[in-house]
Parts: structure tokens; C-alpha cells; sequence
């Protein structure tokens, strides 16, 4: 089962994309449990394409599909703005204290905690993220 | 949807879904209520899902309500919520407890 969705980079777009994967996971029937995995991918990602945008330029357009492969579901991001690799961000401190904490690049470090396989690629002009799990077990 | 009101107890309620575009309105919740008394718990029995914006009120409160006193406690933490704190180590610089516990 594939479903793709396309929307302009801009924040309030946000509750669209969300309807979009509760829609596919109505569709598909997945489990209730592993919803918040791709919720969360999903918001941390667009919203790094949504700042990481052109501030002078046009606004990039963010493709968004979804893809359940034999029990594991695949979300790919690709966005036509400035080249930028969330994956080269360093992972937070998680460990340090209340006054050390920072929030800057949690986000990426949660998705990545959370799926069990990211990758980044800049192909012809466009930032591509992808992220898999497994949300059910393969059918026998 | 998301919301955010004092309760009958003195507890901040949040309900619903703390995402991105939400953040601003809380935040601002939570600035007017410090302007009287710094809020010291935080009752999230109905809040449903967080993200990294979400999690920066959190600690952005948390720091503030360390400087002048205990810090906030979160309670009634509804598990994909309480992982989540987990996963970005809010467990050692909060007191948490989950629902049911």
C-alpha cells in the first residue's frame, strides 16, 4: 500500500500531513501503538525542511509518501529547498544537567531513536529523508 | 487540537496534542501564570502526543521554575508520552509519574 501527499513549506501545514498519516493508518489498519513513531518523524522532519528553507527564495514544496512493505512502513521526505542533511546535526547531550540542557537538534536524535533505519540523500537538486520500521510482524 | 487551563487544584492541564504550531500559545500560558506563582505541576493525563517543540516548553519552564524554586512535576504521564520524555533524558531533569503509577 503507497499513498503520496505534496504541501507548500509552511508550518501550518503541519496538521495537514498529520491527517494525511492518520488517514493511512486508518487505511492500513496498523497498529495504534506505532502511530506516534511516524507522528513524530514526520513533524520533526517537515519542520526542519520548514526552517531550513530559503529565507529570499521561493517556498520549497515538500513531497510526502508512504509506503507498507510486508509489515514495515517506509515515510520519505523530499523537499526542493537549500541542500541540508539533518542527519549531520550532533546528537544532544541527553545526559546533562538541567542548566547544560539544550533542545537544539533533539529532534533528529528522537526520530532516529525511534526508527530503525534514516538516510539522507541530495539528489538532483533535492534533500530525500527516509526512515523505515517495522510496525507489524510479516505476514507468514 | 490542543489545550491548555489551570485546574480546580492548582495544577496546569494539558490535553490533546502538543505539536509544533502549539508551542507559542502554551508557552504564553505558561509566562502569564509564572507572572503570579510559578506553576508546580503539570497534569498530563489527557495530553496525547509531544514532539521536540513540545518538549522545549517543558524545559524552558523547568529552567525557570528551578531559579526561583522546587521545579515542576509532571504526573499522569500516558506511556507514548512518558517514552518520549525518556528517550530525550527528561527523566533525570524532571519528576515524572506515569498514569495508573
Amino acid at each position: 500500500m503507497k499513498r503520496h501527499t505534496s504541501v507548500p513549506s509552511d508550518a501550518a501545514q503541519l496538521s495537514t500531513l498529520t491527517q494525511f498519516l492518520q488517514e493511512f493508518w486508518s487505511a492500513a489498519d496498523l497498529p495504534a501503538a506505532e502511530t506516534v513513531s511516524f507522528e513524530l518523524a514526520l513533524e520533526e522532519i517537515f519542520m526542519n525542511v520548514v526552517m531550513h528553507g530559503s529565507p529570499a527564495g521561493p517556498v520549497p514544496r515538500v513531497e510526502v509518501s508512504l509506503a507498507l512493505c510486508d509489515g514495515c512502513l517506509t515515510l520519505i521526505i523530499e523537499d526542493d529547498g537549500p541542500a541540508f542533511d539533518p542527519l549531520s546535526l550532533a546528537a544532544p547531550d541527553v545526559a546533562a544537567s538541567l542548566e547544560e540542557r539544550r533542545v537544539g537538534g533533539l529532534g533528529v536524535y528522537l526520530v532516529r531513536q525511534m526508527m530503525d533505519a534514516v538516510s539522507y540523500q541530495r539528489l538532483g537538486g533535492r534533500n530525500k529523508l527516509s526512515m523505515t520500521k517495522r510496525v507489524r510482524e510479516p505476514t507468514p | 487540537m490542543f489545550e491548555i487551563q489551570l485546574g480546580p487544584a492548582g495544577a496546569v492541564i494539558m490535553a490533546g496534542r502538543l505539536d509544533a504550531t502549539q508551542c507559542e500559545a502554551a508557552l504564553k500560558f505558561l509566562d502569564g501564570l509564572a507572572a503570579q506563582a510559578e506553576p508546580r505541576v503539570i497534569d498530563l493525563s489527557r495530553l496525547e502526543y509531544i514532539a521536540s517543540a513540545g518538549l522545549r516548553v517543558f524545559l524552558l519552564t523547568q529552567k525557570r521554575s528551578k531559579e526561583s524554586g522546587a521545579g515542576v512535576r509532571l504526573i499522569n504521564v500516558a506511556p507514548q508520552v512518558y517514552d518520549i520524555f525518556r528517550y530525550a533524558g527528561f527523566d533525570r531533569i524532571f519528576d515524572i509519574t506515569r498514569a495508573g503509577g
